[in-house]
């Protein structure tokens, strides 16, 4: 046992719960960007098959385009 | 903080206060997400059912923002498989 720190399987734990973190952050942040451009007029009791394509795609562009932006930014 | 690193130091106790302290810390993430949460689900729902705040909440309104919670959960799960399915 590491006697002159932190346990260091506690650390490890840490780490995996902080990327949980990061993948809500960045899941919570597009949901909010699809849903102001998808979910334009009234709420239903279900999603229109436009409106669930619509979340869909926005998120897989929205992925595409922070992959093309640093590709970009790592030619300069 | 003190005690998580002297409680470390014990050998016969450290399995059991490891999975005590990430219990803790699971629970105050949870509830920070939680919070997070529904301060995004006020403001979507408010900004969709409530056009014109009158002095109560209307039976249509209060209807519209059930809904509102069901619809944005299940564009969270949308979103979330979109985006894990592209790795």
């Amino acid at each position: 046992m590491d006697a002159s720190g932190v346990n260091p399987r506690l650390l490890a734990l840490i780490e995996e719960e902080k990327r949980k973190v990061i993948a809500n952050e960045i899941i919570a942040k597009l949901t909010d960007t699809c849903w102001d451009k998808c979910i334009t007029g009234s709420i239903g009791s279900s999603f229109s098959n436009s409106e669930v394509s619509c979340l869909s795609n926005c998120a897989a562009r929205f992925a595409e385009l922070k992959m093309h932006i640093m590709q970009q930014f790592q030619k300069r | 903080m003190d005690s998580f690193s002297s409680s470390s130091m014990s050998s016969s106790g450290s399995q059991q206060s490891t999975e005590a302290v990430m219990e803790q810390i699971k629970a105050q993430l949870a509830q920070a997400y939680a919070q997070e949460f529904m301060e995004t689900l006020g403001t979507k729902c408010f900004a969709k059912c409530v056009t014109k705040p009158g002095t109560s909440l209307t039976g249509s309104e209060s209807s519209c923002i059930s809904r509102c919670v069901e619809r944005y959960m299940e564009a969270t799960g949308i979103v979330s498989r979109a985006l894990f399915s592209q790795r």
